[in-house]
Parts: C-alpha cells; structure tokens; sequence
C-alpha cells in the first residue's frame, strides 16, 4: 500500500502512482501537494518522469528508523534550526509561558494517542511501552515522580501562568488543528502508523540529536544550572535531558520492527512527514501563545 | 508590481503550479492560493505602514520556515521588513527592520 504524506489517502498501488497524484494535483493548482513538493522535492518543476524518480529517491530507505530520524533532524535541526529551538536556546521567559500553555493540549492528545495504539494492537510489547509512557507523560509515579505533564504546570505556575488559565485555554488554531490530526492517526490507522505519528516527535528533545547531525541541542545545556530559567523550567526541562538515551530510540525500534513484518514502512512514512508538518506550526503556535501572553501582561 | 522572484510564484518562485491573482491592478502568477494570500497580506500592511498608494518592486530573500526578510520600493523610497506564517498562511510575525 501507499499512502498520501499530504492527504493521508492510501493507494493501493506503487510509488510512481503517489508520483502521479502530486503531478495531477499541482496541475489543479493544489495548495497542499505543491507546498509539499516545494519543501519535500524541491521548487523546480520537473517532467513526470522525473517526478516518478525523485518519489523513488525520496522514499527508499533500508532503515525506518534511521530515514525518520534524519528527515527529522532536516525538517527541525538543518540549516537554520527551527525559529522554536534557536528561541529556546537560551528561552526569554515569554517561550516557556507559551510553551507551559500550548504544551498542556498537546499532552492532553498524546496520551490519549498511546491509549490509541495500545487499543489497535495486540502486542504487549507496544502495550507495555505506552503504558510506560502515559504514566511517565501524564500521571507520574508518587510524589517523589511527578508527571511530565505536572512539572510542565509547575513551570507554567512559577512564571506566573496558573494552573487554572492553563486548564482554562483554549488551544490555539494551529495546535488545535495539530491535536486533531494526531488523534485520528492513531486511532484510525494501524498501530504501528500512530507510532510513527507520534514517537517520532520525542526526537525534538532527544539528547542523541548532535550525534544525528543536528547543528545544536533543543537548548543549551548550561540554562539548567545557570539561573537563568526558573527552577521549576529547570526541573521541566531537566527532566526530558537526564532521561535514559536509549529508552528514546525504543519506540523508533519498535516502529521499524513492526512495519517490516506489516509490510507498511511506506505508511509509516506518510504519516511521518504529516505529523512533523503539523507540528511545525504547532511549535510556532508555542512561540505565538508566548507573545499573547507576555502582551497581555504588560 | 514585481519582485525577485522571475522564475515562478511571486512569492517563493516555485514553478509547480500555475495560480493567478489580480494584486493592485495586476495580474500576478503564484504557484498556489495561500502564496497569494500571504503576498496580499503582505502588500496590505507594506501599503498600511508606508501610507504608500503603491509599490513598484519587492525583493524576498528566506523561505516559509526562517521566514523572510523584504525591501519594497517606492520610487526612490524603500521600506525593509520581516514576516514569518504558519502553513496555511495566517501571520505570526510582520516587523519593520
Ligand atoms: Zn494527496
Ligand atoms: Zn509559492
């Protein structure tokens, strides 16, 4: 099968059949498909044919993993970083207050995408590492080990962003429009798809980024030590960094292992390249929340 | 109006695509309709902070994701600026600079 990185549509056909699909659509003036083309392909125009081995090019891969993770760091970490991460280099305080707001709807979704997965699969491996992941995200482990999702508030409650504004916000359009597209890839595509949708996203924080080519790390290290962030930013981001490496190349793992036995590795592409257009306006979508709300303070 | 971009969409000079639209007077080629609603966006807050009744020429350097940095002229008056969207178009960013 392949499906569609833009529409999501799945063909029941090759490559050179998704080529074609682009090539028809940027003929109707498509918006979606030709700004595809224009960030995936490049912005010349070029023959059918050609089109066709561009498409061959762009999708062959040996290794899912290793594809995801470095069209990941081309999308995210290339040349230049995306706006989100040089800002969060050294975060002014109006990042992590949109940051603290935007990031509460995005976990909101993301464990209702684990338990997605966990309802479309029958493998207790794939089970067993969401599980892992909707309490180390969303419920924590007694006081001593408090959520990811309750440092987030903590951070968002000492640069003066309550809890209770937090809860109460809306999120906005393009986060929203973010959430929704996750929420319907994991539920209504095979489990290993909304794996792909979603674990590849851990990928922005990872530590192993450098290794992967990435010019920079999601933020400077040194901003966990040098008073320049609250404590509890601090601890929120700290967090992320001093987890275990290897645990964060698990999902990618397990995506591959799966899609090759499922023989889908083509979907998980599509759904891959969907997820980070998606969460490309919604990093943005932190740094607008952010100038909304120091605005509004001042 | 012209700008820069000779080879294709007014905006990003993409040659896929093949979408027109009438800015000022003028019929104007982009390679899709939310370049050419951004580039009318765009012209309106030129024209808006300028209080110009018109722009001869735009020069864009950058991309949708760094965003891009403008010199519009005017005769010979010019005026530089930054502006960065979302996907679908809405701004996130416009400033002078
Ligand atoms: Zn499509
Ligand atoms: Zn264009």
């Amino acid at each position: 099968m392949t499906r569609c990185p833009v529409c999501l549509v799945q063909m029941n056909d090759t490559i050179a059949r998704l080529s074609d699909h682009f090539y028809a659509l940027q003929l109707k003036n498509n918006a979606d498909h030709i700004m595809w083309l224009n960030r995936y392909i490049g912005k010349q125009r070029f023959g059918q044919d050609e089109l066709e081995l561009k498409f061959e090019k762009f999708f062959r891969t040996a290794s899912l993993k290793e594809w995801i993770i470095s069209n990941f760091v081309r999308k995210f970490y290339g040349d230049p970083p995306h706006m989100f991460i040089l800002e969060m280099q050294h975060p002014k305080e109006y990042v992590l207050k949109g940051y603290a707001m935007e990031h509460h709807h995005f976990l909101k979704q993301w464990v209702r995408s684990c338990a997605s997965i966990i309802s479309n699969t029958d493998m207790e491996d794939v089970q067993a590492f969401e599980i892992e992941n909707i309490v180390s995200e969303w419920y924590g482990a007694g006081d001593s080990r408090p959520s990811h999702h309750e440092l987030l508030l903590r951070m968002g409650e000492s640069l003066g962003v309550s809890r209770d504004a937090i809860y109460k916000s809306e999120p906005l359009p393009a986060t929203k429009r973010a959430v929704e597209a996750w929420s319907m890839m994991s539920r209504d595509f095979t489990f290993v798809e909304g794996m792909a949708a979603m674990h590849s996203l851990e990928l922005v924080a990872s530590r192993n980024i450098r290794k992967y080519g990435a010019t920079m790390g999601y933020f400077d290290p040194v901003i966990l030590e040098d008073g320049s962030i609250t404590e509890e930013a601090a601890n929120f981001l700290g967090e992320g960094y001093n987890a275990d490496v290897a645990h964060s190349e698990t999902a990618l793992d397990l995506i591959e292992k799966y899609s090759k036995e499922m023989r889908n590795t083509q979907d998980c592409q599509a759904v891959f390249l969907k997820s980070i257009e998606v969460f490309d306006d919604y990093l943005n979508a932190r740094l607008e929340r952010g100038m909304m709300l120091e605005d509004k303070q001042q | 109006m012209k700008t820069n971009n000779s080879e294709g969409c007014a905006l990003c000079n993409a040659t896929w695509g093949e979408y027109w639209r009438e800015i000022d007077g003028e019929n104007m080629p982009f390679c899709c309709n939310i370049c050419a609603d951004i580039f009318q966006e765009m012209v309106r807050r030129v024209k808006e902070n300028t209080g110009w009744d018109k722009i001869d020429y735009i020069n864009l350097e950058g991309n949708y994701s760094k965003g891009r940095n403008c010199t519009a002229t005017n005769g010979d008056r010019k005026y530089s600026y930054y502006f960065r969207t979302y996907s679908d178009g809405k701004f996130i960013t416009f400033e002078e600079r």
